[in-house]
């Protein structure tokens, strides 16, 4: 592990989760502070104690991460944010990968200092029932002393609707496990979809006003000894000789509700959350016309689609919803073409495992019947309807930003960079890019037919154009049994980099080392979990070349 | 669309309020909070649900994912045989233990999420799903058949190619002696 390409590879990250960090931590200490020693806070801590400070500070980080924890979800303001390359330097860009993992952890948070707000308050409760205050009747939550505390739970608002949130934050949380997610996906994504409940009922959570702070401090300051109270905390001589005048009390001691403060902090992030879904409902309104369907081997179907208005960048992806298939599934694939100004259709290849992609796929090209074989006739392809939602940005738009960059992709992976070369074959010259290296690995040799066309097409544009070397091709076939050859002639070019067995990526990434020396290479991985560990940790290691390896992962899920 | 397989979710919700109802036990049995008798049972319940629900089950179609060291749970579970596999055995029990932990305010929230869980592992056994533990797969050897005993290694020995070409005008000297002799069956 080198310390330069670690900070190279992590150092955004990490700074980004430190600031994070360090914001909740300033905002718990100073909220924990200022209710442990305020003035307008002195009585309510002597009733209640350190529960009252605890269960306050964590509020004010709930409020903060509930605020968050919405902005990394709108897909479509991040899209834009990375098309701007004016407004966001790649470092920025990159962090914007890392836009899922940042709301993964503001949901950990949510559900920790959740747990922690309500063990305080429950205490609070407690206290609230057995310290009943005499003196300062308005203080109470408890109707008297010794009140039942579940009853005071249950008559409040903040504690019925408290209940309420810790429950729908408990069925959020159970079903987002990596496990349910692959599994089930849509138990996930309607008890996620809860979250609108969720907050409309943590906006009212504070009205009631169970905690009160004091108004009137320079008048009553707390702790002075009223004109007709009798302290027992102070013996009969100092009374006369060290009461002055600010010990005395003008005035009775006046409390008031806290204003619910909570609106501030989230009101913004949700109708920003709100806009963009509405804007992508709006966006994807209109059905997109298929135009052709294309089968092709290893169980991958091509769909090609027009969409008025439609324009996208290569590397990114769509959301594909079929009312014919499923109203409320939405499935994400990769755009494998972009619409150019020559040509206005866009496609994504998509494999079939899952039944969805089989009912689509069932839909789109349907079996032929027995009894209509024997006479051929024409029938008209009736396709179902199909919305299109998107497209949205990903990692692998950088690969153009980078002087030379390495893209390795794993049986269908290889989609978000097929709309890369598609983009070089359409022009080659305007980029920063000055050098590719392409690395494919299948388990069969069928995959590769995929995009064999495509691939020959760019190499043999490039040697065309005198520029060998900036596509440099490697094919890997994993499963080494049963192996046939490409024969035809037109895929020499493939058949000549093909290689059996996995790749040997140290060696890899030596070569190109080698020969990119002190240079920044881009690393695309897009692919299974062992490759992209791998490609990540050999990124982070020491390199002799002096190049960087920077590491971005698409992910799938 | 699709089956949903309900008892994956019930099962992360149980493991989760088993984890909250022995958080609960311990403030309520460390603060000695009024009825923390409640608050000790809670203690042993959420252990034993803990310990109940932690091995997954193997799931009907579709790859599983074990959690982690979840093997000897897993051998402890199946030993209970029907007990265990039965997901409407399970839905009654965890309602069962939940409702003691009503009866104290530290463990009240544990009881209700236990609740929640336990209907949806009726509903799991309502749709017919049961529990299967996930066993490291043994390899299976397919046995050799009878009659590959020793299969050759080599090809037979032979002469080049023109002593073998039939010379038709000398039959005679034609044939030659196999220097080792071939024969099936050896």
């Amino acid at each position: 592990m080198s310390a330069r390409s670690w900070v190279a590879n992590e150092g955004g990250k990490h700074l980004v989760l430190m600031l994070w960090l360090g914001t909740n931590t300033w905002l718990f200490l100073k909220t924990f502070l200022l209710y442990s020693t305020g003035q307008q806070y002195h009585y309510l801590y002597k009733m209640l104690g350190l529960g009252l400070c605890i269960s306050r500070a964590s509020a004010s980080v709930l409020n903060l991460n509930c605020s968050l924890v919405l902005l990394p979800m709108c897909r479509s303001l991040l899209t834009f944010v990375r098309g701007t390359h004016m407004v966001s330097s790649r470092k920025t860009r990159r962090l914007l990968d890392k836009s899922k993992t940042f709301h993964v952890a503001c949901g950990f948070a949510i559900c920790i200092f959740s747990v922690v707000h309500v063990s305080a308050h429950l205490v609070n409760v407690i206290n609230f029932s057995v310290s009943y205050s005499d003196d300062f009747p308005a203080l109470n939550l408890a109707r008297y002393r010794g009140e039942d505390p579940k009853l005071i739970i249950l008559t409040t608002i903040p504690g019925v609707t408290g209940v309420l949130l810790v429950l729908i934050l408990f069925l959020m949380f159970t079903s987002s496990s990596y496990c349910v997610r692959v599994s089930n996906y849509e138990i996930f994504w309607y008890t996620h979809n809860l979250f609108i409940v969720f907050y409309i009922i943590l906006m009212v959570h504070m009205v009631g006003g169970a905690l009160k702070y004091q108004t009137n401090i320079e008048a009553h300051p707390p702790g002075c000894v009223g004109t007709n109270h009798s302290s027992t905390e102070q013996h009969g001589d100092e009374l006369e000789q060290g009461e002055d005048e600010e010990r005395t009390c003008r005035e009775q001691a006046h409390f008031q509700p806290h204003y619910p403060q909570t609106w501030l902090w989230v009101s913004g992030p949700l109708c920003l959350y709100c806009a963009e879904r509405f804007y992508r409902y709006i966006r994807s309104y209109d059905p997109v016309t298929i135009v052709t369907v294309i089968r092709h081997p290893c169980n991958v179907i091509e769909l090609r689609m027009l969409k008025k208005n439609f324009k996208a960048r290569p590397g990114q992806y769509i959301v594909l919803n079929c009312p014919g298939v499923s109203s409320f599934e939405n499935h994400p694939f990769t755009l494998t073409t972009c619409p150019t100004e020559n040509k206005k259709t866009f496609g994504i290849h998509l494999r079939v495992v899952g039944d969805w992609t089989e009912r689509f796929t069932q839909l789109l090209l349907p079996e032929p019947r027995i009894d209509l074989e024997i006479l051929p006739m024409v029938r008209q392809r009736r396709y179902p309807k199909l919305y299109v939602d998107g497209p949205f940005g990903s990692p692998s738009e950088e690969v153009f930003n980078y002087d030379v960059s390495l893209c390795v992709a794993g049986g269908i992976g290889v989609t978000p960079f097929a709309c890369v070369l598609h983009a070089l074959l359409d022009g080659w010259t305007g980029f920063r890019l000055q050098r590719l290296y392409f690395v494919w690995v299948c388990r069969e040799l069928q995959s590769f037919y995929w995009f064999a066309e495509l691939l020959c097409a760019v190499h043999q544009k490039l040697w065309q154009e005198n520029r060998p070397d900036y596509f440099n091709l490697k094919l890997f076939v994993s499963q080494t049994d049963n192996l046939q050859s490409m024969s035809d002639e037109k895929y020499r070019p493939l058949t000549s980099r093909l290689l059996v067995g996995r790749p040997r990526w140290k060696l890899l990434f030596d070569e190109i080392g080698r020969t990119n020396k002190h240079k920044r290479v881009g690393v695309f991985c897009c692919g299974p979990k062992g490759i992209s560990r791998t490609l990540h940790r050999l990124c982070n290691s020491a390199r002799s070349s002096g190049t960087t390896f920077e590491f971005n992962k698409e992910s799938f899920s | 669309m699709g089956k949903i397989e309900w008892a994956m979710w019930a099962n992360e919700q149980a493991l989760a309020s088993g984890l909250i109802l022995l958080t609960g036990g311990i403030v309520g049995v460390a603060g000695q909070f009024r009825g923390w008798q409640f608050a000790a049972y809670a203690v042993a319940a959420g252990v034993f649900v803990c310990l109940l629900e932690y091995p997954r089950s193997k799931r009907s179609k579709g790859t599983s994912v074990e959690r982690s060291g979840q093997y000897c749970f897993t051998v402890c579970v199946k030993a209970f045989g029907p007990l265990t596999r039965n997901y409407y055995v399970r839905a009654f029990l965890h309602a069962a233990i939940c409702v003691p932990g009503g009866f104290m305010l530290a463990t009240v929230l544990g009881c209700v999420c236990l609740g929640i869980a336990s209907l949806i592992y009726l509903v799991a056994a309502i749709r017919g799903e049961h529990w299967e533990p996930i066993l490291p797969r043994k390899e299976v050897r397919k046995p050799i058949t009878e009659s590959i005993k020793n299969p050759p290694q080599n090809p037979p020995p032979r002469p080049p190619a023109e002593i073998r070409r039939k010379r038709v005008d000398d039959l005679e000297g034609a044939a030659y002696d196999n220097p080792i002799s071939v024969t099936d069956n050896e």
